[in-house]
């Protein structure tokens, strides 16, 4: 019988969307196996958030903390996990993607001498083999990988799992792992952040993305003022972000996010598959466009054709009143 | 100053192709340099041109055609190129491939070695990170701006990082992978062309490294692809068209009714 292992991703301290969705599959991976799970969580100060993680039915929870976490770098993490991980001893270690793990990753699977497979869609355990299924070639195909190594650690595509329903009557031993002194060859000068206080691209249900069609900052201001009424984060495509209209981080696509809200609504945006590749697992799509050819069309359950700057105010209008009634 | 760049030569994913019996049919495919790796030359050059002194080496693994990638480089502007090639590469996954990548850099001087944030093929994005583990020197992925402080011996590097851009100061020598959103690589020029045909191209074999066959390729992997698929389809819904006050309330119907997301 071996033992999974989920890494929570958190900001500020409290555990990501993300985070549920890849305990919940370990959970079902673990009970079909006759594995053990256990999950671990690092920050600066995450003890108590810590205890949600057991409402996922783990059976054992680390937690490193320590204020080295405040500003992200990747070695405080390599080495906080690689101690976890000599603990444990899983067999599978999962972790949902975030750009931190993206960069922290690669180094403790070198560091572990794991097997590493990032962005994975799909995961199942047959006997002493892991394979997974993952997207590649910008997402436009999907592979099939295995692995027999000792060690298989996996990062989860956002959206690839349904969270279950927490069950809060459920706890377990927390075990704190002290990080120790870390050799840190690089040093945190500055955090640029965007200020906002809209929902992050990672945790929305519903996002609102635009795509060059919005032309201008006011017209990136209109699906600015629709996303508000929603509660919804924005999103947009590479060539906004270029040309200073949106902020780098609300890039969603092969470069940028991968983001899989219940509602994702593309204005103006003509989908290509750079930006379709970080979308296209949403649960809704509706597409606002007055290109009746625009390829975005292919990948949506609802298509308004026509001009935004008609639609959207209108739209705005419409969720407004419904929200307030 | 000296860097490295690790070019991959990948199949042009913006291009059709067919996958049969599970497998991608490689010739039809149109090859190019990686458009990651193209950033991390292209910001390499720009550093080249802000500094006194910098070579600029290339290396990239893989077969006899991997060459034409380098030649692209070369034209862009780089010193010289080594190419690693051996048979023995096929079915290499990134544990194999930095394995290789490890025992080229062992004994070779550098202050920097840059990559592409991952490969436009697979979508990985695991080597830069693995070689600065087995090489024990730091490294920040997803670089979206490179500031070289030759004095310092260091480079501030801003990375697109989750809350933001993240800036980090890293000590030579050190691993930085790139974003294409750092730069827009340059076209080489006619003038660079013809200089790169008379660049330096180094041939590398598995033999000269040092590395035992079984090392690399399917033998040095961690991971198996099995087969590959298209992905299933998202069927194309209802498409309107009409005034924007009807586009809206039917949309709003639609959303609250059938797919109840309002």
């Amino acid at each position: 019988m071996s033992k999974i292992l989920v890494i929570a991703d958190q900001k500020d301290n409290k555990i990501k969307k993300s985070t549920f969705e890849v305990l919940s599959e370990a959970k079902k991976l673990a009970d079909a196996s006759g594995s053990s799970l256990e999950a671990v969580i690092l920050g600066e100060a995450i003890a108590q958030e810590a205890k949600v993680l057991a409402h996922y039915g783990v059976s054992k929870i680390y937690t490193v903390e320590n204020s080295m976490f405040k500003n992200y770098l990747n070695r405080p993490f390599i080495d906080g996990l690689k101690k976890v991980i000599d603990a444990s001893s899983p067999k599978l270690v999962m972790v949902p993607t975030s750009e931190s793990v993206k960069d922290y990753l690669p180094g403790l699977v070198g560091a572990t001498n794991a097997c590493g497979i990032m962005d994975c869609s799909a995961v199942s355990l047959d006997g002493g083999k892991v394979q997974i299924e993952r997207p590649l070639m910008a997402a436009k195909a999907v592979s099939k990988m295995e692995s027999s190594d000792d060690l298989v650690i996996l990062s989860i595509r956002s959206g690839s799992f349904d969270a279950v329903e927490a069950d809060t009557s459920l706890s377990c031993d927390i075990e704190s792992v002290d990080l120790g002194t870390v050799d840190i060859k690089a040093v945190f000068k500055e955090l640029i952040s965007a200020q906002s206080d809209r929902v992050s691209l990672d945790d929305a249900n519903v996002v609102i993305a635009c795509g060059r069609g919005v032309k201008d900052k006011s017209g990136f201001e209109l699906v600015e003022k629709l996303a508000d009424v929603f509660g919804a984060a924005v999103g947009s495509t590479r060539a906004l972000v270029e040309n200073g209209i949106a902020e780098p981080s609300l890039q969603v696509g092969q470069t940028g996010k991968v983001v899989s809200p219940d509602l994702y609504i593309a204005v103006g945006i003509s989908g290509a598959v750079q930006h379709t590749a970080g979308m296209s697992n949403s649960k809704v799509i509706v597409a606002i466009n007055k290109d009746e050819e625009a390829p975005i069309f292919s990948l949506s359950d609802y298509g308004l054709v026509g001009d935004l700057f008609d639609i959207v105010p209108k739209l705005t209008e419409a969720v407004k009143e419904l929200k307030a009634n | 100053m000296k860097f490295f760049v690790c070019c991959k030569q990948v199949p042009d994913v913006a291009m059709a192709f067919q996958i049969k019996d599970g497998e991608l049919q490689k010739d039809d495919l149109n090859y190019v340099l990686n458009a990651y790796d193209a950033s991390a030359v292209e910001e390499s050059l720009v550093i080249k041109d802000a500094v006194s002194e910098l070579d600029l080496s290339l290396v990239l693994m893989g077969a006899e055609k991997g060459k034409e990638a380098l030649r692209k480089g070369l034209a862009m502007g780089a010193n010289d190129a080594f190419h690693i090639e051996d048979d023995a590469f096929e079915g290499s996954d990134s544990h194999a491939a930095a394995n290789v990548l490890e025992a080229f850099f062992k004994d070779k001087e550098y202050d920097a070695i840059l990559c592409g944030k991952q490969s436009q093929d697979m979508d990985m994005g695991l080597t830069g990170g693995l070689l600065a583990e087995k090489l024990n020197i730091p490294y920040v992925t997803n670089a979206v701006g490179l500031e070289v402080n030759e004095e310092a011996k260091s480079i501030l590097v801003t990375r697109q990082g989750d809350a933001g851009q993240e800036k980090v100061e890293l000590s030579f020598p050190c691993i930085v992978s790139c974003s294409n959103d750092m730069n827009e690589p340059r076209i080489p020029s006619l003038r660079g062309i013809m200089q790169s045909k008379k660049k330096p191209m180094n041939k590398v074999s598995v033999a000269d490294l040092g590395l035992a066959t079984d090392a690399v390729g399917k033998s040095g992997s961690k991971s198996t692809l099995l087969s590959m698929d298209f992905p299933k389809a998202r069927k194309a819904g209802e498409k309107f068209e009409g005034e924007a006050s009807e586009l809206v309330s039917t949309l709003i119907d639609k959303l609250t009714n059938e797919a109840k997301v309002l």
